[in-house]
Formats: structure tokens, sequence, C-alpha cells
């Protein structure tokens, strides 16, 4: 199947890969459809790409290569939905709000997308933890992150 | 702003129907009952606060290039 996307003009993909918003994401509730697109290889930095509305893109990285110890949990309602157990049977999305200079970029903590990697059921959800906030700054990260870049 | 106590249980009212009652109270929360009409939109406040983080997040037009160029070099590269 062909689909635009912001960043990568036209690709093809496979309708397994489509990652499954029942109730798409805060303020975009009508968006149920994505795409997990890799910026140029790179194993963090993601498009998550709306199918139904092109230009609609988010930058997604993987919270883990920002910090180690990232921990979210969630409700067991939340679990219920996507199908697991266990918050950690899930794997993680952050989105960043990219700025310039890039330090100001702030990545959403508090509201991870979680992915059901098997089913590809995939919810966005708000921590109910005070640790995370929805706004850090990606400058405040330690120096991890450009190990695990390229 | 007003502010008044209320224990497990009351309630308070909000013009002529709107009711908000207290159902119980536990440490580091309560739960709430609203009665409300159906066209007044109740939401919780991260709600509104999620959906504009992501706005901000979907705000973007950098390609990716140039967006991977600024997070390749940027982070960790300062303090």
């Amino acid at each position: 199947v062909k689909t635009d996307t912001k960043y990568f003009g036209e690709i093809e993909y496979d309708e397994d890969d489509l990652l499954k918003f029942s109730k798409g994401l805060f303020g975009f509730e009508e968006e149920k459809s994505f795409l997990l697109i890799p910026f140029l290889g790179n194993g963090t930095l993601f498009s998550l790409q709306s199918i139904a509305t092109p230009q609609l893109s988010f930058v997604a990285m993987d919270p883990f290569s920002l910090d180690e110890h990232y921990n979210p949990v969630l409700q067991p309602e939340e679990l219920e939905a996507l199908g697991v157990k266990d918050s950690q049977e899930l794997g993680y999305y952050t989105l960043c709000a990219v700025k310039e200079p890039v330090s100001e970029t702030t990545v959403n903590f508090k509201c991870p997308v979680a992915v059901n990697v098997r089913t590809r059921a995939a919810m966005q959800v708000i921590l109910e933890t005070e640790e995370y906030h929805m706004r850090h700054r990606l400058g405040d990260f330690g120096g991890k992150k450009g190990e695990a870049s390229c | 702003m007003l502010i008044l106590r209320r224990k497990a249980n009351e309630a308070l009212l909000i013009g002529d129907d709107i009711v908000v009652k207290i159902l119980d109270i536990y440490e580091g929360g309560v739960r709430l009952a609203i009665e409300a009409p159906k066209e007044i939109p109740i939401l919780r406040s991260e709600l509104v606060q999620a959906a504009n983080a992501n706005r901000d997040a979907a705000g973007g037009t950098e390609k990716p290039r140039e967006l991977m160029e600024l997070l390749g070099n940027g982070v960790g590269a300062e303090q």
C-alpha cells in the first residue's frame, strides 16, 4: 500500500506495520493509524506518521536512549486495553516538540505512546507519576544520547 | 477564586444543573462524581495540556536531515 508522508514523500508500507490507536492521540482523536518510520536508519529518532493526514507527523524518540531508567507504569485498564499484563511488556516512544536551539527541544515523558509490539495496538497515556512532565528540555539530559546515534 | 471545604459524600452545585459530589477521599486523591448537561465538556486538565504538547510536537516543519543534525549535534554536547 502507498501513502504520502510529511518527511519521506510517497512511501510503500505493509498494513501489518500500522500502529492502531483505537482512541487516537490527545488532541488528535480522529487519527487512528500511524506508521513509525525511522529517520535515516537511526534507531532512536522516528517519524510517527499519520495515514489519514499525510502532513501530520510527530517526531518521536526512544525514551530509553535519553534516560535508561525511564520507567513508565500504566494503569490496569490501560494495560488491559493494550492486551498485556505488565507495563514492561510494551514498547514506548516519547513525542518531541523540536525547537531551535535543539537543547530547547522538549520531550513528553508524561505522555508516552505505548505499543504492544506483537499486536500493533497502541495508545498514548498520561502517566500518574509526578516524576515525569510533558516538557523535559532535551538539554537537561546527560551525555548518554550520543552513543545511541549512528 | 472560591475555595471551600467539603467532606466525603457532600456535594456542591454550580448554577442550576451542575452537581459535583465528593465520593471518597483517599491518600493522595479524591473521587468525584459530576452531573452536568451533555453539552458541557468535562476534561481532566492534564488532557488539555497533553493535547497542547502534542500540537507542539506535530507543528515542526523541519526536514529530517536538519532534524537529525540538530539532534545528533546538540544533545549532551552542552554543559
